[in-house]
């Protein structure tokens, strides 16, 4: 029993949309969620630390690309995030 | 559970497993043999490490090489092996240009590649302080440098390259592989979580061959999840850490990753100019190492720099991991003028523990299993072919689901052939790793190519061979036979050819060549053992699509 067809996204472009966007999006918020961190701790420590939540992170962020139903709106989340995070940064510069 | 949900994490977890299984495999059993690399290699070498202690005679060595070279002015470094019992040797150019002539320009010093493969007159070798000989990587490689090189996908470094991404290959794909890993795993425990806790124990053997799979690999899965997802992230933290260390020198660093590592103490800057003047005083290396050692209570001098060999300018650092059971987490670190004997940095290994210690020893002992001695490592060898055998299952699962009517025969006969090739390649390591251990007992010289070529090519030969069998019972059937045969040939080859009988091994107290005779003897006894059930009792397995 594979899983049932009627839940999955049946359209190869935006599968491979979703996959690209998860990973890619998921990558820039696991990175820049662990930069906002830096202003609250050592930089070095939250590197470290990143490692073991980094790379989890990034996975859950990656599946959420699957679980969210409208793309556009998966979009503007990693996007949104991204900058949420970054604001700091952005601020400074 | 939401319906749309499960079937998303279910429908993830199926095409993340299946593109990963083979390759995770292959990472798996080669990984968990691993564990035993140090014996695996006193068993090669006929050379027990733990039936002596061999102190490390650093003041030989340089002795030693001072007779071939003129050392003045050189920079060592030692990067000591785990049971310390030898060293590798990094011995650099001199800094003074009139013993180490410096390269005629535009002769492009080409980015040193691997190991091995340098210019002028700098050395890199293995040196053992037991019997002080000493080897260059390619002939002090074996069989436990082999497989535990294979387990990340170093043999596939070769692959050329159309883009650089900052890492080789090998390393590249096992990274990507044990990323997908995690996420399979996390989107595995998901589509399990309802039935955690009903189904934890769960297991039927007597029913329907689909049952004993899907209970084979979820029950597996389940209890073993701690410890797979430890190995996907500390694995992916070990092999494409640069996919975090890159930004993040970006974006805090400006760019410098140099500093970034020395930040989370991977390396020390270790900049000293070369003055052209002599050292007066003799410099003892043993006493200095001896020194450290008993300052930080006996804990194992891991690595030792030395800077500027004998020029007044020449410093020291001297690094050392803390035995686990005296302290989990820490590394010492000292860096000591020679001249004047003025100590310019110093952590103690028992004390001065900070978060990155925590941290990388986490990442250290836990993949590594190194903090229990034999029986941890023997418990991390079973967890970790229970993760082969989630793989296995898995396969087969995907297999059957797919084997039904309704679905057209040409993608049914894709699935066969996928699942085909994976099982052979995968059955096929057992045996082919075992013959390896035996052929090279009986060639008269190994070194890596022979090893190379023994290993791949015969993987090469019994995979094509049980593909072409074209059916999975009979394909499990010849594998247990061969793996008896080849298994059992490990102890018997050993005492053929070094004298090197089980009983021998055991009395002169060589536990590390004694246990991993005993090791294949188990492996053997259970293939044995299957064997005679399968061929007794097992239930007909047919896939549908080949007709036979």
């Amino acid at each position: 029993m594979p899983a049932n067809k009627k839940y999955l996204t049946k359209s190869p472009w935006l599968r491979l949309g979703k996959i690209l966007v998860g990973t890619i999006g998921g990558y820039t918020v696991m990175i820049s969620f662990h930069f906002c961190l830096t202003y609250l701790w050592p930089k070095q420590d939250v590197i470290a630390t990143a490692f073991f939540t980094g790379y989890i992170l990034w996975a859950f962020l990656l599946l959420w690309a699957f679980l969210e139903t409208k793309f556009w709106r998966l979009c503007l989340t990693y996007i949104g995030l991204t900058l949420l995070f970054m604001l700091p940064y952005l601020l400074k510069h | 559970m939401n319906q749309r949900r499960y079937n998303i994490y279910f429908h993830t977890h199926t095409i993340s497993g299946i593109i990963i299984a083979a390759i995770l495999y292959v990472i798996f059993f080669a990984g968990t043999l691993s564990f035993f690399k140090d014996d695996i290699s006193a068993w090669q070498k006929g050379k027990s490490i733990v039936a002596e202690q061999h102190p490390a005679d650093y003041n030989y060595l340089l002795d030693s090489l001072g007779g071939k070279y003129n050392l003045r002015g050189r920079n060592f470094d030692f990067y000591v092996l785990k049971q310390g019992h030898g060293t590798y040797v990094n011995m650099s150019s001199s800094q003074d240009t009139t013993i180490s002539k410096p390269k005629p320009k535009g002769e492009e010093r080409g980015r040193r590649r691997g190991r091995g493969g340098r210019d002028d007159d700098a050395a890199y070798f293995l040196h053992y302080f037991a019997d002080k000989s000493q080897s260059s990587y390619a002939e002090g490689y074996d069989m436990g440098e082999f497989l535990y090189r294979l387990h990340f996908l170093a043999q596939l470094n070769q692959v050329p390259m159309p883009i650089r991404l900052g890492t080789p290959f090998g390393y590249l794909l096992a990274g990507i592989v044990s990323f997908l890993f995690i996420f399979a795993l996390i989107t595995g425990l998901l589509l399990h979580w309802d039935k955690i806790k009903s189904n934890f124990f769960l297991f039927r053997p007597w029913n329907k061959w689909k049952t004993v799979w899907t209970d084979m690999h979820t029950v597996l899965g389940v209890i073993g999840f701690p410890f797979q997802l430890v190995f996907a992230v500390t694995g992916v933290i070990l092999i494409v850490n640069f996919a975090l260390i890159s930004p993040f020198s970006k974006l805090l660093y400006d760019g410098n990753q140099e500093k970034l590592y020395e930040d989370l103490q991977y390396s020390r800057a270790m900049q000293v100019d070369y003055t052209y003047e002599p050292l007066e005083s003799h410099f003892d290396v043993n006493a200095f190492v001896d020194e450290w050692q008993q300052k930080w209570n006996g804990s194992p001098i891991t690595r030792l720099h030395i800077r500027n060999y004998m020029d007044k300018s020449m410093e020291v650092v001297v690094e050392s991991k803390p035995k686990p059971q005296a302290n989990f987490a820490g590394s010492g670190y000292a860096k000591v003028q020679v001249a004047n004997g003025k100590v310019l940095v110093s952590k103690s290994p028992n004390q001065d523990t900070n978060h990155i210690d925590r941290i990388k020893s986490l990442v250290y002992h836990l993949h590594f299993g190194d903090f229990g001695g034999r029986p941890l490592r023997i418990v991390f060898f079973l967890l970790g072919l229970t993760g082969c055998v989630v793989i296995l299952s898995g396969i087969m699962i995907w297999l059957v689901a797919r084997d039904k009517p309704n679905i057209p025969l040409y993608k049914r006969r894709f699935n066969f052939w996928a699942a085909n090739v994976f099982m052979a390649v995968c059955l096929a390591m057992l045996p082919v790793t075992a013959f390896t251990f035996i052929m090279v007992k009986c060639l008269a010289h190994v070194d890596q190519s022979v090893i190379y070529s023994v290993y791949f090519y015969s993987w090469l030969a019994l995979s094509i061979y049980l593909v072409a069998l074209r059916n999975l019972s009979t394909m499990n059937r010849h594998i247990l036979l061969l793996s008896v045969v080849t298994c059992l040939g490990v102890p018997i080859a050993n005492g053929l050819s070094d004298g090197l009988w089980i009983w021998n091994t055991f009395q002169h107290k060589a536990y590390d060549i004694f246990f991993i005779d005993v090791l294949f003897i188990l492996m053997a006894l259970c293939c044995g053992i299957a064997y005679w059930k399968v061929r007794k009792q097992a239930k007909p397995f047919k896939v549908t699509v080949i007709g036979k």
